[in-house]
């Protein structure tokens, strides 16, 4: 006897439909699965055979061979599990014969006969879905995020047994448990540190409610100690919301990295801060053939990737981002493969002037040191940070600042004007405006336009570094809440990207 | 400190002197044997600094017959074995075709214009010189050294000290290194003197590489020079014995900034050893790059706060010799208040926002206008107030 049943597997962010076809036929006693499982595939045989038995059910002692489909794609992960159990227990006829018809099956089985939660289970019924599965049989604990995806009826089972009874009738299937009150966030926001304790300095905070609002990549430079990581570490608690495409897009990543909680949809905009020892593949995205591994910048996709003491980063490391920067996605490509992966962040980074990090004029480097430590971060990169700000620590008289709640305030009005601006356009952020475009999404007064024309000339500004500046002094504009860009934003911008190192 | 060296008293002001025209280095192997001669035999692995004064002694002051007696053996026992071989790389045609194309000169002891003065304890036993302004060793000198990682108020001091100084009619002699030496050296040039740079290394290497210009400068306005052969490369032990040729060659010595240790401070133990004239820039104790400059003065050095200072050190009368002072020029109000607001001493964008209460704008708007007229520049991310 056959039997097919669709189930679906991971690959990157996205899931890949997989038809597990069960074949029960006469002959000696043997098992065998064909179809590029991975290790974890191979040893479902034991895993299955002994699911089916601790629920009661009957091992047929013929010869059963498992072929997952399409052949040519490697499946990775347990999540096969309970779609081969399903097929073994249809091709057995222990279930009647058109019962899982147009029903995919996902899960992975313990001995005892139980289904456990599926790592990716919003891509893989998402992947399901756009086939035409209707109805999706899902473990309970996975249940809430598979009803995430709308126009799938998802069935939700404990465990092997009561996918057995359930589908010849026995028994009702369960209804899918209430999405959680609380929605889940990355970072804890409230008992996060404020910004009220951030005494002084104006003009790294302006920096920052800048790098949030209009998406512009930061970096602070600075002596160790004056505040660089203290600011940034409280960017969490100024971020607003996501919108709910950027949401299901966020959820996605993490639920394919399978860090997602189970059932909710994740609002807040992740914060990712790797180490500096971080490899290239953990940074950027890697793993071999069936087993991509999602890079930080994938999962500060939509949010904001800090690195802290940029320049203790691998140089190659670094480099290898400012593809990602530019396009918003990388291209992950080995032999056999290439997947590519989201990766729309903003990127925050704090470093020092030079090794010993005292800087200009009391430093007690080496020549050889500060040019090693320079070449580091490269021109290009550094090109690509719109606000660059060298922060000095606080004065004896700086009082406290505005806090998160009143910088969160201004944020939210000036995403909210430049959402109404950018709206039918292909950009989402200020920060996204190509420079051709400028002179329409974000027109200057006559004021602004001679004095940025006048910086420029002084500066000795590329075209490049012109356009940059144009976009933060619009963001600037916008956390002022001020339709037309003034000459007040236009100066603010200039000092807000340094030249720096 | 100030003892009174052995040069010809140096002209009254106003200046600048009337110069014999430069001796063009014209020269051709067989009317320069003795220069090529000298040259090869620094070259030997066995030549050093003692060896070769024992020899021009033997010899007396003949380098020609030395070599020869050195080839054939006869020049002690020093001179033989594997120390001496000879290679192509120090055959006497090779050695003189390099100095031919590069234009090289050879100052031995003995030379009348020999450059380093007679009460030099550790004089070197040859000088290689390259440039088209041999006058600057004629002339008399101040050396004028200091850290390499200066910050911009040293750069600028050391600039215009050089200027002032070769405006005097005085040689800047100095390091060719990174840092206040370069600037030094720009300063003399740009005042319109000359300038001689003493490396540690042979003159066909340029190290530090990043003064690649500036060692094409100093060649057209004055020379530059070093007691080691071609193909010598920067190695670290070298630099404190070029400092002692920086040291000989001046009648004062200036520190401008000098850090704790470092370079800056064995050319002054040498100018201080030989009885040279040692001034220091004072500066802020908060500043590391100061250290050095402050600790002399401490140990008896001359405080240069104007370079007359320096003037007065050697003997001349020079009142109008003042660092150049903010011109008057008229400014905004808020310009006037974050120039009051550095206190002497470099400040990031925020502190200023601090200290003088202006929005974000406005001073982005009143450093711009400071930086126009010169009474600011930005360095490293800090503001520096000139």
């Amino acid at each position: 006897m056959l039997a097919a049943i669709p189930s679906a597997s991971v690959l990157g962010i996205d899931g890949h439909v997989v038809m597990v076809e069960v074949h029960v036929s006469h002959g000696l006693p043997a098992y065998g699965i064909v179809g590029l499982p991975d290790a974890v595939g191979r040893e479902s045989k034991e895993r299955v055979r002994a699911a089916i038995l601790s629920s009661g059910l009957e091992w047929p002692l013929q010869r059963i061979t498992v072929n997952l489909a399409p052949a040519i794609l490697r499946k990775a992960g347990a999540g096969l599990e309970a779609a081969i159990a399903c097929g073994v227990l249809l091709a057995s006829s222990q279930l009647p014969g058109g019962a899982l018809d147009h029903t995919a099956v996902l899960g992975e089985l313990g001995l005892d006969g139980r289904l456990h939660h599926v790592p990716g289970t919003l891509v893989l019924v998402d992947a399901l879905a756009r086939i035409g599965v209707r109805r999706i049989v899902v473990p309970t604990d996975s249940a809430r995020e598979a009803a995430l995806v709308s126009g799938v009826e998802v069935l939700p089972a404990g465990s092997l047994a009561e996918i057995h009874a359930c589908v010849k009738g026995e028994f009702p299937w369960s209804d899918v448990p209430p999405p959680d009150d609380e929605p889940w966030t990355p970072t804890d926001v409230d008992d996060g540190p404020d910004l009220e304790e951030v005494r002084g300095l104006t003009s790294a905070r302006r920096a920052l409610a800048a790098c949030v609002a209009g998406g512009h990549h930061l970096l602070f430079v600075g002596p160790p100690g004056v505040g660089k990581t203290m600011l940034a570490r409280r960017l969490p608690s100024i971020l607003t919301p996501l919108s709910n495409d950027d949401a299901f897009d966020v959820t996605r990543v993490h639920s394919a990295a399978g860090l997602a909680p189970a059932g909710a949809l994740i609002t807040a905009p992740p914060f990712r801060a790797p180490h500096h020892g971080a490899s290239g593949p953990a940074l950027i995205g890697g793993g071999s053939h069936g087993r991509i591994r999602l890079g930080e910048i994938t999962l500060a996709h939509r949010g904001y990737l800090f690195l802290d003491e940029l320049g203790e980063f691998n140089a190659s490391v670094l480099d290898a981002m400012r593809q990602p920067l530019e396009d918003g996605h990388v291209c992950v490509a080995r032999a056999g493969l290439s997947v590519e992966l989201p990766a729309d962040f903003v990127l925050v980074a704090c470093c020092n002037p030079c090794p010993c990090g005292l800087g200009e004029g009391s430093c007690r480097c080496s020549d050889v040191q500060r040019a090693r430590y320079r070449r580091r971060l490269s021109a290009p990169l550094l090109d690509r940070f719109d606000l660059r700000v060298c922060v000095g620590g606080p004065e004896r008289e700086d009082g406290p600042g505005e806090s998160s709640a009143v910088v969160r305030e201004h944020i939210e009005r000036a995403q909210l004007q430049q959402q109404a601006r950018l709206d039918g356009t292909p950009w989402r952020r200020n920060a996204d405006v190509p420079p051709r475009q400028l002179p329409r999404y974000a027109p200057l007064s006559d004021d602004a336009a001679t004095l940025l024309r006048d910086i420029a000339e002084f500066r000795a500004l590329s075209a490049r570094g012109v356009g940059r500046m144009w976009r933060v002094a619009r963001t600037l504009a916008d956390l002022d809440g001020d339709e037309a860009i003034t000459d007040v934003h236009v100066n603010e911008a200039s000092v807000l990207r340094e030249e720096i190192l | 400190m100030n003892t009174p060296s052995p040069r010809p008293a140096p002209l009254p002001l106003p200046f600048p002197l009337p110069l014999p025209a430069a001796p063009a280095p014209a020269r051709s192997v067989g009317a320069c044997d003795a220069e090529i001669a000298a040259a090869v035999l620094a070259t030997l692995p066995a030549a050093s600094r003692t060896h070769l004064l024992a020899l021009w002694r033997s010899f007396d002051n003949d380098p020609v017959a030395a070599l020869a007696a050195v080839h054939a053996g006869e020049a002690g026992e020093h001179w033989l074995g594997p120390r001496a071989q000879w290679s192509d790389r120090i055959a006497p045609e090779r050695v003189a075709a390099i100095m031919t194309r590069r234009g090289t000169r050879v100052l031995l002891p003995h030379d009348p214009d020999w450059p380093i003065p007679a009460d030099c304890p550790d004089p070197p036993a040859i000088l290689f010189a390259e440039g088209d302004a041999f006058e600057a060793l004629l002339r008399p000198a101040v050396s004028i050294v200091g850290t390499r990682a200066a910050s911009p108020h040293g750069l600028s001091d050391a600039r215009e000290l050089g200027a002032h100084v070769a405006a005097a009619g005085y040689t800047v002699v100095s390091g060719l290194a990174i840092g206040i030496d370069g600037a030094a050296h720009r300063g003399a040039i740009a005042g319109g003197g000359c300038t001689v740079g003493v490396v540690a290394t042979g003159l066909d290497i340029t190290y530090p590489r990043r003064h690649t210009d500036l060692f094409a400068q100093v060649r057209a306005h004055g020379v530059v020079i070093g007691e080691s052969p071609f193909g010598t490369p920067p190695e670290q032990w070298r630099f404190p014995q070029r400092n002692r040729i920086i040291a000989a060659l001046g009648e004062a010595c200036v520190v401008v900034e000098a850090k704790a240790t470092g370079g800056a401070l064995s050319t002054a133990g040498h100018a201080m050893r030989i009885g040279r004239a040692l001034l220091a820039v004072p500066g802020s104790r908060r500043n590391p790059a100061a250290t050095g400059a402050n600790e002399l003065i401490r140990d008896g050095a001359l405080p240069l706060l104007e370079p007359r200072d320096l003037f007065v050190a050697l003997g001349l009368r020079a009142e109008g010799a003042r660092f150049s002072t903010a011109k008057s020029v008229p400014l905004s109000v808020a310009a006037t208040t974050v120039r009051g607001a550095f206190g002497g001493d470099a400040a990031t964008i925020d502190q200023l926002v601090s200290r003088t209460g202006l929005a974000l704008s406005e001073l982005s708007a009143a450093l711009r206008e400071l930086e126009r007229v010169g009474f600011v520049t930005r360095a490293g991310g800090r503001v520096w107030p000139q």
